[in-house]
């Protein structure tokens, strides 16, 4: 019941997104664009179909991409502050964005431009991210301690953090406006061609989480009742770590870091579902997390104004209050 | 009748290759099916490290474990959560986990790749959930019930798991007496009507040897296996406290704190009131007997109609005391500096 309530305000939101943007084009014509490709003017199909279509689709996969992987995190620290970047995948993706941006131009004296650019820093963020995460599934391989590889993870994002900031303060001005831009997250960058790898990258993902499913509910009950139950932690843990990277990392590739969205949606859930059962979660972050994606980039739009937030302000604007709102409502968020 | 459980020359402790430290040596011991085994023996003795190694939650250092006669590193590790289940010290503090939820957890080695729960999982958890007494309570979030229930969950969840041995380390640590004493009664009702296998460590001798049916004693050189009252035969009980204050009473089955004894009372009479008034001089550090002999002090009572009068003669002098507090705090004014 609550699913199909969800759903349809996830759709309804979707089709609202479409209509609201910098520049006014009637309903029906948007209505048009969408089902015959003609709006009417050659400008109104462009801004539809290769602008706010992309864009709505964008932020649904953002969406949900960042709550899954929260979810999963979550979880597996059994940590209510734990987000998709907790195990320094966003760290890592910047630092790989850094080296495009701001590494090259100033190494090399060249700077990358154009469709080499676009795709060099997807690619480079995909790098960065998966560097990260490889460092922290070879040590957990060694370390059985959930909660030493979450520091240890903390502590790589850190240093990633810190040889980005070095190549921030020997840039120039332009790459380094370029590469905060970058930061400030945004889902407007994404094109119908990044969204044939994006799509694809986001679906891969979330099969995995449904497979991880129940490792997760075991997981609840912490490492040894899981083993004792059966789990192979092992694999467990390298499918969550490969779901969340692929996720979290495709979606930071694309659209910067955007933060809090990973956070706040898994609670919410468990607020509006009132269960522990990852199933039901998980399903439920897929839907819940784009709806608030969605909000927020309406939100960003300032409606009728003109102006464009960064995505990030938004976000934070939007999650802080509902993890602040669920930490007064249950005095204590320690359990998750 | 085959052991269920053999253990041989099985070494346990920490280490990761380089640095080992082996707690317990050489340890062979037998268990049969549907046997209640308490281990007793002080903090860091290794009780929790040798459960570890049963549960296959770490490898032995030495020696072997072997299940139905096969090695347990052998058995595959759904294989494994079907015979053995595990009840760990880890306290479960879940938000919004139910009772019902929790115990179907128990289903996780029968169950499909999403857990989908079966109508004979279903079944299985709701006779687990009944058989710890806990029906009334299947719907209740986890969070909201009290410690005894909670640890009645997790036995029952290993009874929804079907294993034939269950494990648990320190079940009845952070519950109050009653809770303790149901527990363990619960343990051993199962061993006998379900001819299950348990085994748990706990630092409460009273309730393990009134339920179980091997105690093993572990010790930092020796490990004792044998029926509660055996040990007790073999004065083996009170070697595990050795070391510490606590003195174990073999007439009595009960521990007392050995305390210099302040003086000798001569104390006549019989019944209740003789036994509480000995307790109660035994707490304040009193040695009693009934004999004429050297003595500090003569403690004489009367039963009237519901009235007990006690009369201590001290020093030629004879106080009159209407309760236990009255005596006990004139002994504490006079040998007040004798009883620090």
């Amino acid at each position: 019941m609550i699913f199909i309530v969800l759903m349809l305000l996830l759709t309804g939101i979707f089709i609202t997104d479409l209509f609201f943007g910098s520049v006014h084009i009637p309903v029906k014509n948007i209505l048009n664009a969408l089902f015959t490709g003609n709006a009417g003017k050659e400008e109104w199909d462009l801004i539809v179909l290769n602008f706010r279509l992309p864009k709505a689709i964008t932020a649904f996969l953002a969406g949900a991409a960042l709550s899954v992987s929260g979810l999963q995190m979550q979880t597996m620290f059994r940590n209510p502050l734990a987000g998709p970047d907790v195990l320094g995948i966003s760290a890592g993706a910047s630092l790989g964005v850094a080296f495009v941006t701001l590494g090259f131009s100033a190494i090399l004296g060249v700077q990358i431009e154009g469709l080499l650019a676009n795709w060099g820093i997807v690619f480079a963020a995909w790098v960065g991210a998966g560097l990260v995460l490889f460092l922290i599934f070879m040590v957990s391989l060694r370390i059985n301690d959930i909660m030493t590889i979450l520091i240890l993870g903390i502590l790589f994002g850190s240093v990633a953090i810190a040889i980005v900031s070095v190549m921030q303060y020997f840039s120039n001005e332009v790459l380094l406006k370029s590469f905060l831009v970058w930061s400030m997250g945004s889902l407007s960058n994404v094109s119908g061609v990044h969204l044939m790898v994006l799509i694809p990258s986001v679906v891969v993902g979330l099969l995995i989480s449904l497979f991880t499913i129940k490792m997760l509910n075991l997981m609840l009950l912490g490492e040894n009742y899981a083993r004792s139950m059966g789990l192979n932690l092992r694999m467990s843990r390298f499918l969550i770590f490969l779901s969340t990277s692929i996720l979290a990392g495709s979606i930071t590739a694309f659209c910067g870091p955007i933060g809090f969205i990973g956070i706040a949606v898994p609670h919410i859930c468990r607020m509006i579902f009132k269960t522990s059962d990852q199933k039901v979660l998980m399903i439920a972050c897929i839907i819940v997390g784009p709806l608030l994606m969605i909000i927020s980039d309406l939100l960003s739009q300032l409606p009728g104004n003109g102006m464009i937030l960064p995505l990030n302000t938004v976000t934070a604007l939007l999650g802080i209050p509902v993890v602040f709102w669920i930490i007064y409502r249950n005095h204590k968020i320690s359990s998750i | 009748m085959n052991p269920i459980i053999q253990i041989e020359h099985l070494a346990v402790g920490y280490g990761n290759g380089l640095h080992t430290k082996e707690i317990v040596r050489n340890l062979n011991v037998s268990v049969f099916q549907g046997e209640t085994i308490g281990i007793i023996g002080q903090n860091g003795i290794g009780k929790s490290t040798l459960l570890r190694t049963l549960t296959r939650l770490q490898h032995p250092l030495a020696g072997s474990v072997k299940i139905d006669g096969k090695n347990i590193e052998t058995y595959s590790r759904i294989e494994f959560a079907r015979i053995v289940s595990f009840v760990s010290t880890e306290s479960i503090r879940l938000s919004h986990c139910t009772v019902k939820q929790l115990v179907a957890f128990g289903r996780y080695p029968y169950t499909n790749w999403v857990g989908k729960l079966t109508s004979n999982d279903e079944a299985a958890v709701s006779e687990a959930i009944a058989m710890v007494g806990l029906t009334s309570l299947a719907g209740r979030f986890i969070n909201e019930i009290s410690d005894g229930e909670r640890q009645r969950v997790m036995i029952a969840r290993t009874l929804a798991q079907d294993t034939n041995i269950i494990v648990l380390d320190e079940p009845t640590a952070f519950l109050d007496m009653p809770n303790k004493f149901e527990v363990v009664h619960l343990l051993s009702e199962l061993a006998r009507k379900k001819n299950k296998t348990i085994i748990f460590s706990s630092h409460d001798l009273n309730i393990a040897m009134k339920e179980a049916d091997r105690l093993w004693l572990m010790m930092p050189d020796s490990f004792i296996d044998g029926a509660p009252e055996d040990l007790v035969l073999q004065h083996s009980i009170s070697k595990v406290f050795q070391q510490s204050r606590l003195k174990f009473d073999p007439r009595r089955g009960d521990f007392s704190i050995t305390r210099k004894p302040v003086g000798v009372c001569k104390l006549t009479g019989k019944g209740n009131v003789l036994l509480w008034t000995k307790k109660a001089l035994e707490r304040l550090g009193f040695e009693t007997e009934n004999e004429q002999g050297e003595h500090t002090v003569e403690i004489q009572f009367q039963e009237k109609e519901n009235e007990i009068t006690w009369q201590l003669i001290h020093q030629q002098n004879t106080y009159t005391f209407h309760s236990i507090y009255e005596l006990a705090s004139y002994l504490k004014l006079e040998f007040g500096k004798s009883l620090t």
